[in-house]
């Protein structure tokens, strides 16, 4: 695991529809600590999923850098694994098959690489999953799979792009909790996009809100863990952290 | 298995009762054996085919050719496909061509492949090399287009270098799509076939019905007829379509072609 480091990012897309030059993210930095769990949490359509694509190498900034355990990022890596709204697994591969991917590509062996996607299914209680296609699977149970699949490759930064938006509200919160759990045990660092801003501040150590492509402010989230909702609903801690939140968001 | 058994029943049942009312008719109404033949005429002209070795050399010339063409296809169709669709500008500005063609692929190839080849192997393994071709071409650049870009994302973020993504994502991602272009090419192949052999060679299932019918030997275009259906269904349902299904449904993919 490394610190990631982001100065002066911004990205002007091209609109070939309107002939004209839109800029999605000015001027954003960023600090993100090793084993830190960061939050980025704006409205839809202030830029959120183009600065982890960027992170992530998937499009090419237009300025300023970022930078992983100090070196600048050019194109996608294993060193940020990438967890994905739309789930992204591997249809024609087993559910094992799929968490052994990374490892997989790194040349592990394969009964070497089986055991580590085991373990890692554990960790979500998939388990009995294993042997199956993910079209078998809930939604919940597939989004599982992708965040140990990313685990699995023990990548430097975890990045999550509303990982938990396309799942119903019973299984987000499960998910929720079962993330600050895998979280505490093996430390990643994380940067985690929503525009939930309950769950930014259930998950994370930092939220930073997000206005139009700028930074707005940053508000260190001190809940204790573990973390529940049934101990962070009635917190007036959580509450008023939330409601801070909420009113940047909404202001901007 | 009894419900595969059931159902492979409920196919034939159709055509056992067109062969009992065959069996039937014909001798009830004294139909000229020039127009239609008896079905124990037709039995008769299978086994003397099988015999003395004239039926199987026929169909196992109409085989080599569909195999010999088909195989050379797919090497060249699948890693076209593949380079085309990972560029959307380039899948974007082939595709109408190669819809046009798949249309087109198959009998209409049959004349200007005599005048380049000659007459015989080369014209006949020509016009099922295009049936297939176009096809398989056009379905693996829609399939490989048609993988969402996450999927890709997700591979390169997991590591996948070239090499990997290539045999990794874009080829299993595209493989419904290349087993349904392989369905439909080798159904177009196949009719091409036939007719190009009744055109361009002495030897092969089309030839056979074609010289049959200079000698009014009825029953024999009849079990022409015959083998030229029997052995599609068998490919089909026994080979291609399980392929299709396995890799459709289990994998949950829509169908896309
Ligand atoms: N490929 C693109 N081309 C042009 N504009 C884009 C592209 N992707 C995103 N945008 C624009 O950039 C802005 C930010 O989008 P996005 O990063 O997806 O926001 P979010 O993830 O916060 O909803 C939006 O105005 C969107 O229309
Ligand atoms: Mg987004």
């Amino acid at each position: 695991m490394k610190d990631l480091t982001i100065r002066n990012l911004s990205k002007t897309y091209f609109d070939p529809y309107a002939g004209t030059n839109v800029t999605a993210v000015h001027d954003v930095s960023l600090k993100v600590e090793q084993g830190e769990f960061v939050c980025i949490v704006g409205p839809s359509g202030c830029g959120k999923t183009t600065i982890l694509n960027m992170i992530a190498g998937f499009i090419p900034h237009t300025g300023g850098e970022i930078l992983v355990g100090g070196r600048p990022v050019k194109g996608p890596g294993a060193d940020r694994g990438v967890v994905f709204q739309s789930f992204a697994l591997f249809p024609w591969r087993t559910v094992l098959e799929n968490v052994a991917f990374g490892p997989k590509m790194r040349g592990v062996r394969k009964v070497e690489r089986e055991k580590i996607a085991h373990e890692y299914l554990a960790l979500v209680k998939l388990t009995e999953a294993a042997g199956r296609y993910p079209a078998e699977l809930s939604g919940g149970m597939q989004q599982r799979v992708g965040v140990v699949r990313a685990l699995a490759n023990e990548p430097d930064v975890l990045l999550m792009d509303e990982p938990f938006a396309s799942v119903d509200a019973q299984t987000r919160m499960t998910l929720q909790e079962e993330l600050t759990r895998i979280w505490q045990e093996k430390r990643p660092t994380v940067i985690f996009i929503t525009h939930d801003v309950a769950e930014a501040v259930f998950l994370g150590n930092r939220v930073i809100a997000l206005s139009k492509g700028r930074v707005l402010e940053e508000i260190s989230v001190d809940l204790p863990r573990p973390r529940s909702w049934d101990a962070l609903n009635d917190d007036a801690r959580f509450k008023e952290l939330s409601g801070r939140v909420l009113q940047l968001v909404r202001s901007a | 298995m009894p419900h595969r058994l059931s159902s492979a029943l409920w196919f034939c049942a159709p055509f056992i009762v067109l062969i009992v009312l065959w069996a039937v008719f014909i001798p009830y109404f004294d139909v000229n054996p020039r127009l239609f033949p008896h079905l124990s005429s037709v039995v008769q002209a299978g086994i003397e085919g099988i015999q003395d070795g004239t039926l199987v050399q026929h169909i196992s010339a109409s085989l080599l050719r569909v195999a010999v063409g088909t195989v050379l296809a797919l090497l060249v169709a699948i890693p076209l496909g593949v380079a085309m669709g990972v560029s959307p500008f380039v899948s974007n500005f082939l595709t109408p061509l190669f819809r046009f063609f798949s249309v087109l692929a198959g009998i209409a190839w049959i004349p200007i492949a005599t005048l380049w080849f000659g007459y015989g192997f080369g014209a006949i393994t020509f016009v099922i090399f295009n049936a297939v071709f176009f096809i398989v071409t056009y379905n693996t650049l829609l399939g490989v287009s048609t993988i969402p870009i996450h999927v890709r994302n997700a591979a390169a973020s997991l590591g996948a270098g070239r090499w990997a993504m290539l045999t990794e994502v874009l080829l299993p991602g595209a493989l419904p799509n290349i087993v349904t272009g392989i369905r439909t090419g080798l159904g177009f192949a196949w009719r091409g076939l036939i007719a190009a052999e009744m055109i361009a060679t002495n030897v092969g299932l089309g030839y056979m019905l074609f010289v049959a019918r200079d000698f009014y030997r009825t029953e024999v275009i009849v079990l022409g007829m015959i083998v030229i259906g029997v052995l599609w269904l068998l490919l089909d349902r026994l080979v291609l379509a399980p392929i299709e299904r396995a890799t459709i449904e289990r994998w949950g993919m829509v169908r896309r072609a």
